[in-house]
């Protein structure tokens, strides 16, 4: 026996025959039909041990070469298969840990600038130090996920590159996101598990506690969070505002102009308010105005109103004591009703017109710092800001209307030096008679909507009129009108419960991608092959989301404090700490997602669906194939399976990196280094904004779970509005479902320009990297308010 | 700008600024957008160069 014997990594432990023993069990224990007595196995380990001296080997892998060998040697031909297939599985895991280290090395020494790895994803600085620790989290999960969880065939298809789990670092811990109804949250309050925050009063608070929801949910999610209605709720918070602001300026005018002291203005005004039969609202001056002048004002004065204090005090005292507040004014009970009348019914115009203004104002104020806070407060330690979508444009009351009006205007004005805010993703609701036409009553805000859009990307533009869509709305009901989330995620029909096929407190479970352009080159040509090749996939996927959605069904409301906790989830506010979510989890979505249809059809056709019509019918076909067998699973498991158009930042790369590696430079499907997004029209192929959306708006009916349509322009045509709205009215008359409008958006932080800047700045004339002079900039700013101050 | 041109600029008393800052380039990837090209990764900057204006 060798006394010592060799590690791999070339260090010396002592030699110990109970390890081989172990192992000659384990591996014995692993098969049928080869029963192996405590006798046989001390047996086989002696002899391991007598060859061990014979030969004078003590390296790990030459014992286990001599354990392999008398195993054969010895007729125990299953055992040493068991235990070369152990061997193997060790020797994978162990060349993993060295490849995971690798990925740590480089997480630790590279910057992003040339570590694509730390830029997988562009809105989490990979640079930072929680962006590196998040990274190193997420890749020693993925790792975990692969080895020790994923079934063996799944784990390869990922990683061979077959399939794309999205968030698979998450695998075990959470959804991806959810659609929050902010409304029933705020009444109360809530609590975000490091405080309870009372129910809001004002707009301000209303924005505040948006963000913060926002943020508390992010972090219990591996996705986006959205509002769904963002309109309704802040139109709330509008109308607290509001009747605030008229109270105080009611009081105010009431005070002055009547000269009341504190005490008088306090119970005469709540005495006059309470009297009537409505409360200050916005769109109810009017009516508000001529219910105050039909008061009876003599009524309304109780005689035991007592007189106010300074009458009976001394008029010594008050010389001493003289306070600005304190100066004799005739005393209310003396004013006759009539004047009391006219007193009020003045106090109320300027109550009416000032908390108008006043309340527009702090809405521009909330809504400006609703962007600011969301594209500056931290969540997940700090790697990221939440990624956060508001829906909105539909809520047609004044308050509403308000709220949508200055959240546009504030995304206009941009941030800080005029910035382009990244967060949160807006999207424009269009819906026919609520604002699609002229006489509808939010056209006026769609109109500012592609203003704003064509400056500044956002918002987007969803259409609750395109068939697929308007099936669930019901007029005046929110909850039925279709939101998206972040980049394209859609959830509102309901297999699991038909009745709440609505969009607040949902999300999508989780969601994984085929590689579809790979089955278009595995086809070679043949569709029927192809088909085959693609269900089996699709197979699988739904295997593996099963798989995952077993895993998340266990978890309890306890894990989402928040999520769960607080009831944003659907039906979740019924369950106590301590209960499964598996039956609520059902209300959210399993996705099949997809990427590269361009290439698909050039590998299968010679040509993709922007350069033929044969292509467009195979590639409808294709998409409305898997969206098929969505919806039969759906039937079979009563399980909300749908197809979404896969956004696919990390994996545009990755998936082509792994074809062309293992199918060459194939033109026109592996020859760039990205596969296309989804169903898109190639980026690169030259082809008229109508066409685009035409060719790309029927996908959108298929592509259940998700989707989006962009056009590019370049800088003219959008600053056109004719043309901007032109290609917005064009997108909803095809029945796209949800889509934009690319322009490049560049800005001179130096003269604070906003546009497109080739090469030289058109404002202050610098290249990149130039300087300029603070006194021309200077002179531009007589011209330009918006240039920086650089004094 | 030229060196001899700032020194010009700095004898009238001009101070200069804008040396070695860039220009902001914002662009959307998948559906939110990104304050800089800096930060994509190398797939989606290829994509970006890629990328031709369709005509209206
Ligand atoms: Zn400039």
């Amino acid at each position: 026996m060798p006394a010592t014997i060799i590690k791999r990594d070339g260090t010396p432990v002592a030699f110990d025959a109970t390890k081989i023993l172990n192992a000659i069990t384990k591996a014995n224990k692993a098969v049928e039909g080869e029963p192996m007595t405590p006798t046989d196995l001390l047996f086989v380990t002696e002899k391991v041990c007598a060859k061990l001296d014979a030969r004078a080997l003590s390296h790990v892998e030459e014992i286990q070469d001599v354990v392999e060998e008398t195993l054969i040697q010895y007729d125990y031909a299953k055992t040493a298969k068991a235990y070369i297939l152990y061997r193997a599985e060790h020797a994978k895991l162990r060349n993993a840990e060295s490849w995971l280290m690798d990925v740590y090395k480089k997480l630790t020494y590279a910057p992003a600038a040339s570590e694509d790895l730390k830029r997988e994803n562009a809105n989490i600085d990979g640079d930072t130090a929680m962006g590196t620790m998040l990274k190193y989290g997420s890749e020693g999960a993925k790792f975990f996920i692969d080895n020790y969880v994923l079934p063996k065939d799944i784990s390869a298809a990922h990683q061979n590159g077959d399939i794309h789990i999205h968030d698979k670092d998450f695998y075990m811990l959470t959804e991806t996101c959810c659609q929050i109804d902010l409304i029933p949250l705020f009444k109360n309050g809530f609590s975000t598990g490091h405080g309870h925050l009372r129910e809001p009063n004002s707009i301000e608070s209303y924005s505040a506690l948006a963000c913060i929801a926002i943020q508390a949910n992010q972090n219990e999610m591996h996705g986006g969070q959205s509002s769904p209605n963002f309109d309704y709720a802040m139109a709330q918070g509008v109308a607290k505002t509001y009747a605030k602001e008229y109270k105080k300026a009611f009081a105010a005018y009431m005070q002055i102009r009547g000269e009341l002291t504190d005490g008088e203005t306090a119970s005469l005004t709540k005495a006059i308010l309470d009297a009537l039969p409505m409360r200050p609202r916005m769109a109810e001056a009017k009516a508000f105005g001529c219910a105050l002048a039909a008061l009876d004002y003599a009524r309304l004065i109780p005689e035991e109103t007592p007189p106010c204090g300074r009458a009976a005090q001394g008029q010594a005292d008050q010389d001493a004591n003289w306070e600005p507040d304190d100066f004799p004014k005739p005393r209310r009970a003396q004013m006759p009703p009539a004047a009391i009348r006219e007193l009020a019914i003045a106090a109320h115009a300027y109550a009416a017109s000032h908390a108008q203004k006043s309340t527009n104002r702090r809405t521009y104020q909330a809504m400006e710092a609703f962007i600011h806070n969301l594209n500056t407060m931290n969540s997940r330690a700090g790697a990221q800001v939440p990624f956060s979508s508001v829906n909105y444009g539909t809520d047609t009351s004044a308050e509403g209307r308000m709220a949508i009006r200055n959240l546009l205007l504030a995304t206009e004005a941009g941030l800080g030096n005029g910035e382009t805010s990244i967060f949160p993703v807006q999207i424009f609701k269009v819906k026919s008679g609520v604002n699609y036409n002229p006489e509808d009553p939010n056209y006026d805000l769609f109109k500012l909507a592609m203003r704003v859009s064509a400056k500044r990307l956002f918002p987007n533009f969803s259409f609750i009129d395109a068939p697929f869509n308007l099936a669930y709305y019901h007029p005046g009901d929110y909850n039925t009108e279709v939101a998206y989330m972040g980049c394209r995620t859609r959830v509102l029909g309901n297999v699991y419960d038909p009745a709440r096929q609505v969009t607040c407190g949902r999300g999508n479970l989780s969601f994984t991608s085929l590689n579809l352009p790979r089955l278009g080159i595995e086809a070679k040509g043949d569709i029927a092959r192809f088909y085959e090749l693609l269900d089996a996939m699709i197979d699988l996927v739904f295997r593996q989301l099963l798989h995952r959605f077993k895993i998340q069904c266990a978890k309890k409301v306890r894990n989402y404090p928040f999520l769960m906790g607080e009831g944003i989830w659907l039906d979740s506010g019924a369950l106590d700490r301590d209960d499964r979510i598996e039956n609520v989890l059902r209300h959210g979505t399993l996705t099949i997602g997809f990427i590269g249809l361009a290439e698909t059809l050039k590998a299968l056709s010679g040509r993709h669906h922007g350069e033929s019509e044969e292509a467009q019918k195979l590639g409808l076909e294709i998409i409305g194939h898997i969206r098929r067998r969505a919806d039969q699973k759906s039937e079979e498991t009563g399980l909300n399976f749908s197809v979404i158009a896969t956004p696919a930042e990390g994996l545009s790369g990755r998936f082509v990196a792994v074809d062309r590696r293992r199918y060459g430079v194939l033109p026109g499907v592996t020859d760039r280094d990205y596969y296309t997004n989804s169903f898109h029209v190639p980026v690169y192929y030259p082809i008229k904004a109508f066409r685009k959306i035409q060719i790309e708006a029927p996908y959108h009916a298929l592509t259940n779970a998700g989707h989006i349509t962009y056009v590019e322009l370049d800088g003219d045509v959008c600053g056109n509005p004719e043309a901007f709205e032109t290609i917005i009215r064009y997108m909803h008359d095809q029945g796209v479902g949800y889509g934009s409008v690319n322009h490049p958006l560049d800005r001179d932080p130096i003269c604070g320009y906003v546009g497109v800047i080739h090469d030289v700045c058109p404002r202050c004339g610098r290249r990149e990297g130039e300087a300029v002079s603070v006194e021309k900039l200077k002179e531009l700013k007589k011209i330009y308010p918006d240039v920086p101050d650089w004094e | 700008m030229p060196a001899q041109n700032s020194a010009a600029v700095q004898e009238r008393g001009g101070r200069m600024v804008g040396k070695s800052v860039g220009f902001e380039r914002t662009r959307r990837i998948t559906g939110y957008l990104v304050g800089t090209l800096e930060r994509f990764n190398n797939a989606k900057r290829a994509e970006e160069k890629d990328r031709v204006k369709h005509g209206a």
